[in-house]
């Protein structure tokens, strides 16, 4: 027999808590590790390093509000501006679905090639796209996901401009942090809407992003006390901005795991200290044998930490294969596009299970250490 | 040449607190324990001999006086100390067995050994000498719900020599065995002093059980009574 046989066969003594334990660190971890890999994905945008070099120009008032076509002009002459292209939020329904989860975005093609940089064309040809203004250039996950090929018609309702597109595919592209989107000819759109003079937001490509910062604010100031001021920023401020609109969600998230640890912590405090009380007496004849405290101390810590260890283990990596393993997009209906459980998540979830194991070890270890050998050899089984 | 003592205890007082109230359990008492007796010490309910028993035992502290084992003043020994000198001196039999429920009778009397610096295949050689003393040698790998009363108590012994203290308390060792399993455990014991030369201390409350020692002494309101 050795320390370690001993410490085992106490923690499986009885085997039904055992199992119960370690599922329910088991469940927690895998809940914890989901919930921060979500907090993630909903507060950190995928990055890009094209990304970097990219700005967005909207209208200072609000995202709503259109900003004058003529601005263009002034736009691409601005120094550090290598490429620009109108780029409106279409916001349609795809075929009859009532919440579409992949953007449409209508941008001038000729300009928005040399926008995508770090993507490539998987399918049809880019030069059919720019020649037909009644077609698109589409993601090569929705074309997988929707079973779509090159020539197929995509049906879009409007709900926020009162038009329908109906576009026909002419080139697929990948390669890009998020290969949803569908693209099409603003001048389809400016003709459905009667030439309004307007768009969305201008799409901008920087020399480097050492000159993103200054090419911003030439753009802010381009169109100071104008009719149309502008609110230029980076691509990723950008995406950080659609995301507080959601509220509030790290803090939402980061509560909901705190109850799930702490709930996680009572579980198995209170599994540990029934553990240990159940056999005081025990405990009192190891002492009485020559045991001291700090080695009780350590069959304690051990049993509560390979409880907890092997939970973790079992959840943390359970998590991890699910995660990796299913088709996400599908179960998700597109809204999530990656979920990655990372390192440093699988490493917070085990840091956590270590922490609980040390926690749920010392409150026994007290009482067993406070005992004396009498009064632990008086204590009934 | 008469004997050394064993054990020495002189003027030993034990003070508890019970609420407002103080309470005697061992009154100014003093004795001496030669190597080789087989002590027995008798008294009712709340007598102190059990009290006695613990301190001697160094499982327990006297509030004043001092008791002497091997001429070590273990009153005087810090916890850790008192952990070590205990394992290496002292063999514990206890009424209710004691014994681990997960471990079988083998690993039950290899854990004391466990803090010494034996390896493994000493460990289980002086397991199976020690089985072997108290007629379990072919139960080893029996867990204590597997064997009986008396069985389980010889286990408990063999776990109390396995170490090779010099002195082996038994707090009511017969208390819950029948008759036949009381008479085998108590012929170990005397055996044990007679052939190996160990000193037993046994408290019971069984004249019959006391008739197994060498000597009675009995305790009343705290004090050995003459």
């Amino acid at each position: 027999m050795t320390f370690a046989s001993f410490i085992a066969k106490n923690a499986l003594r009885n085997k039904r808590r055992a199992l119960l334990t370690v599922v329910s660190v088991a469940v927690s971890c895998g809940l914890l590790v989901t919930l921060l890999t979500l907090q993630r994905e909903l507060t950190v945008p995928p990055e890009s390093e094209a990304a970097s070099l990219r700005v967005i120009a909207r209208n200072k008032v609000s995202l709503a509000q259109p900003l004058p076509a003529k601005q263009l002009s002034v736009v691409e002459k601005i120094p550090g501006v290598v490429a620009v292209s109108p780029f409106t939020y279409f916001g349609g329904n795809f075929r009859d679905e009532t919440v579409t989860s992949f953007a449409q975005f209508a941008v001038d093609p000729a300009r928005f090639r040399d926008l995508i940089v770090e993507g490539k064309i998987a399918d049809g040809s880019y030069d059919d796209f720019i020649k037909d203004r009644t077609s698109c250039f589409v993601g090569a996950d929705t074309m997988k996901r929707y079973g779509l090929k090159i020539g197929d018609k995509m049906r879009f309702t409007g709900t926020f401009y009162p038009v329908d597109l109906d576009l026909k595919i002419l080139a697929v592209f990948q390669g890009t942090v998020d290969d949803r989107g569908v693209f099409f000819h603003h001048k389809l759109l400016d003709e459905l809407m009667g030439n309004p003079g307007t768009v969305g937001t201008w799409y901008l490509r920087v020399a480097s992003a050492d000159v993103a910062n200054d090419v911003i604010a030439r753009v802010d100031k381009a169109f100071e006390n104008s009719s149309a001021e502008v609110r230029a920023e980076t691509e990723r401020a950008f995406q950080m901005g659609f995301i507080s609109m959601l509220g509030n969600v790290k803090m939402l998230i980061g509560s909901i795991s705190a109850v799930v640890v702490f709930t996680l912590v009572l579980v198995t405090v209170s599994t540990m200290s029934m553990a240990i009380r159940e056999r005081f007496r025990e405990l009192a004849v190891l002492k009485a044998l020559g045991f001291k405290r700090t080695e009780l101390f350590g069959f304690i810590l051990a049993e509560s930490f390979g409880l907890a260890a092997l939970g973790a283990w079992v959840g943390i990596g359970g998590s991890w294969a699910f995660w990796t393993l299913i088709d996400l997009q599908k179960l998700t209906n597109g809204f999530l596009l990656y979920f990655e459980v990372t390192p440093r998540i699988m490493a917070t979830g085990a840091t956590v299970a270590a922490l609980l194991g040390i926690v749920s070890a010392i409150g026994p270890a007290l009482a067993v250490a406070r005992t004396s050998v009498v009064e632990g050899l008086k204590t009934l089984d | 040449m008469a004997a050394e003592p064993i054990v020495v205890v002189r003027d030993l007082s034990k003070i508890y607190r019970q609420g407002d109230i103080n309470v005697v359990a061992l009154d100014h008492v003093s004795l001496d324990i030669t190597a080789g007796e087989f002590v027995v010490l008798m008294g009712p309910s709340g007598s102190g001999k059990s009290t006695l028993l613990h301190i001697i035992a160094g499982i327990d502290r006297p509030t004043s006086g001092s008791a002497k084992v091997q001429g070590i003043d273990i009153a005087q020994l810090d916890e850790s100390q008192l952990a070590d000198w205990r394992n290496q001196n002292v063999g514990f039999v206890f009424q209710s067995f004691n014994l681990i429920p997960v471990l079988t009778a083998a690993e039950n009397v290899e854990l004391p050994l466990l803090l010494t610096d034996l390896n493994g295949r000493e460990r289980r050689k002086q397991v199976q000498t020690a089985l072997e003393l108290v007629g379990l040698a072919d139960r080893g790998h029996h867990r204590p719900d597997q064997m009986s009363g008396g069985q389980q108590q010889r286990v408990a012994i063999a776990r109390a020599l396995v170490t090779d203290p010099a002195l082996i308390v038994a707090d009511e060792p017969t208390g819950n065995l029948d008759a036949k399993s009381a008479g085998d455990v108590l012929a170990i014991l005397r055996s044990l002093t007679l052939t190996a030369g160990k000193t037993v201390v046994m408290v019971t409350h069984d004249p019959k059980s006391a008739a197994y020692g060498s000597r009675s002494l009995h305790l009343e309101k705290g004090e050995i009574a003459a």
